[in-house]
């Protein structure tokens, strides 16, 4: 069963090049290395220094890789940090591969140059842009503003308001799926306030369910409202990426743990990916300070408890993302 | 002592000479440097720039005053550099050009610290550069109508032009009871606050420019250039002669004279949108004061409008 969907000759973009799949072993779908609030890298009080910045990642990549870890996806999209070079660096010097992702969202966090343009009237931006934005970060490589492109983005991330998806929210993940669809990298869409609507605004521009992985599962609103089991019934990928974080908004580990039984035990064991969605440096907002290998060292022994064998933690930690992250 | 801040250091105000007091070495949305459409290389912005800025220099301008906003493209480094190289005084803002062009970091952030940040990047400098801002952006959001973000960035202009002694200087005069009522709440005195574009296309109809000078504010006529009869004009554009004619009016005012500065408004380089073919910072000398003079205006008249107003408003007060 384990990585049946990925061909042999499949491979992933990470920032150091086309990966073959086979060889990501563990992977953390949703993390953040240097996570920066747009605008926060010109406030006053916030230094952004590279050489701390860099030590600091690697030596959380190095923990993750110790602890088992093979590839760590940075899921913050195209504006929120994202620094190229110095995940080629990083990669270079841990051996943990990284892929870097294209996308931005929810609308709060957009520029005013999408929402407000210089035109009368000042239209936000629909998807069929937001999808020639995206998919160039595939094809022709990921933004240095206004200086390079480097590497190839290796999945489309957005997510739409926690209040519920807006028109821009909604432009940005038909503009997502889109991309998806022309370049053959998955999406990754972090939902608003119903998860299996928001999942169906990429299904209904005819990108495969099998190529949608939908993070925050572990929400309590969403694991209230049965949309796990129900994401992944439509054949998306089931993000539980909040692993370590126990709050009024999440679940708690042993409860994402009996989650992951039952979505096994439904049948959908070839759906679920686990993260923690941990950021490595923080500027602008709190981090969580969760460890990358939070899952390999604390979370697999919960698994292990609910009666899980090898096969079952290989499958979610290796096989799943390896099919999703096979560019098609 | 009177100085100004200029990017390479505190000058006198003296110093300063003709000023174009409302102008963008290069603009751009935030986020439109994720977009390769406009990306040009150094050599090619230098290219663009350096000629104007020259030419500005030969033709007698001393200080450009770049009104683009902290999260606009706005590069205090080039802007040194340009200014050293060409001998042009370049005066760099803190602020934001409106609410809808604040980052979410900003766009979060408490009155307090909004205040804070821009007194900081005008009293210590703007991130490592070791350049500092002379002037505070504010403006109105698309719309027309101030949003809750610009009155936050409006009040934290008010405390830090107060704390520091610079002006600030506005994009847009439009809902200006709103603006003029934060000034006043803070005890800011209307001529620290210069209201612009009270001439642009879309505008001037709906800015009440004599009311706003009545109350004691400083008037920016200072979208001159963007002209319908430009080849390709952009959607603020007006008649030239409308505008010309709007401003003469205005001045004939009992002591308005006093209280209006002019500029174009011009992109030296555009950052994230094409820019306007023809229209440069130049305009000021090879059309408005030709046709000011023709208008009858004299030179003292002209030296009030360009070097004595602007030299008023930029100087630090404290």
């Amino acid at each position: 069963m384990t990585g049946a969907q990925t061909a042999e000759n499949a491979t992933v973009n990470t920032v150091l090049g086309p990966v073959p799949a086979q060889e990501l072993g563990v992977v953390s779908i949703h993390e953040a290395l240097l996570s920066v609030v747009p605008g926060a890298e010109y406030a006053f009080d916030i230094t952004l220094d590279r050489a701390e910045i860099f030590a600091t990642l690697a030596e959380k990549l190095q923990d993750f890789r110790r602890h088992g870890g093979g590839t760590i996806v940075d899921s913050t999209g195209m504006f929120h940090g994202r620094d190229v070079r110095l995940y080629e660096a990083l990669s270079r010097t841990t051996g943990v591969h990284i892929v870097a992702s294209t996308g931005q969202g929810p609308e709060e966090m957009l520029g005013g140059y999408f929402l407000t343009p210089q035109t009368d009237p000042p239209t936000p931006w629909p998807a069929e842009k937001f999808a020639d934005l995206f998919a160039k970060e595939v094809t022709e490589g990921m933004v240095v503003p206004r200086v390079e492109r480097r590497g190839a983005a290796g999945l489309v991330a957005t997510a739409a308001s926690l209040a519920g998806m807006t028109a821009t929210d909604e432009s940005l993940f038909r503009g997502a799926a889109r991309a998806a669809l022309t370049t053959g990298v998955p999406v990754s869409i972090r939902y608003g306030n119903d998860a299996v609507r928001d999942l169906r605004v990429v299904l209904d521009e005819k990108l495969p369910a099998g190529r949608v992985v939908v993070g925050g599962l572990d929400r309590r609103d969403a694991v209230a409202a049965g949309a796990p089991i129900k994401v992944a019934a439509l054949g998306a990928y089931v993000a539980l990426d909040h692993v370590g974080t126990e709050d009024d908004a999440h679940v708690t580990d042993a409860e994402r743990a009996a989650l992951v039984a039952e979505l096994i035990e439904a049948g959908h064991g070839g759906r679920i990916l686990l993260s923690s969605n941990a950021t490595g440096v923080a500027k602008g907002h709190p981090a969580n300070e969760v460890r990358y290998s939070h899952v390999l060292t604390a979370f697999v022994p919960l698994l292990k408890a609910q009666g899980l064998g090898d096969e079952d933690v290989q499958r979610i930690l290796v096989g799943n993302p390896r099919d999703l992250l096979s560019t098609r | 002592m009177s100085r100004v801040n200029t990017v390479l250091g505190p000058i006198p105000t003296e110093e300063l000479g003709l000023v174009a007091v409302h102008e963008h070495i290069g603009y751009g949305m935030p986020g439109s440097e994720l977009d390769t459409t406009w990306w040009k290389t150094p050599e090619q912005r230098y290219a663009e720039t350096v000629p104007k800025l020259r030419r500005f220099h030969e033709y007698g301008g001393g200080t450009f005053v770049d009104a683009t906003g902290i999260c606009n493209g706005r590069d205090v480094d080039y802007y040194r550099s340009l200014s050293a190289k060409t001998g042009v005084h370049i005066v760099a803002s803190t602020g934001f050009v409106g609410g809808d062009t604040a980052l979410p970091f900003f766009a979060r952030a408490s009155v307090e610290y909004l205040a804070e940040h821009f007194v900081h990047e005008i009293t210590v400098g703007i991130g490592d550069t070791g350049g500092r801002a002379g002037i505070i952006k504010v403006g109105v959001s698309r719309g027309g109508r101030m949003t809750d973000l610009d009155k936050r960035i409006y009040r934290a202009a008010a405390r830090a032009a107060l704390t520091t002694g610079v002006g600030i200087l506005t994009h847009l005069a439009v809902d200006a009871e709103n603006a003029i009522a934060i000034f006043n709440e803070e005890g800011l005195p209307l001529d620290r606050v210069l209201f612009g574009h009270v001439d642009d296309g879309v505008n001037a109809d709906k800015t009440r420019d004599t009311w706003i000078a009545d109350q004691g504010g400083r008037i920016g006529f200072d979208t001159f250039g963007y002209e319908t009869e430009l080849p390709d004009p952009p959607f603020w554009a007006r008649p030239r002669k409308e505008r010309l004619d709007h401003f003469l009016r205005f001045i004939s005012g009992e002591g308005r004279i006093r209280q209006v500065l002019a500029s174009a408004d011009a992109n030296c380089s555009p950052l994230g949108w094409p820019g306007v073919r023809g229209h440069t910072v130049n305009y000021l000398f090879e059309d408005l004061i030709p046709d000011l003079r023709a208008a009858g205006l004299d030179e003292a008249a002209i030296k009030t409008i360009f070097v004595d107003n602007p030299a008023d408003f930029l100087s630090i007060k404290n």
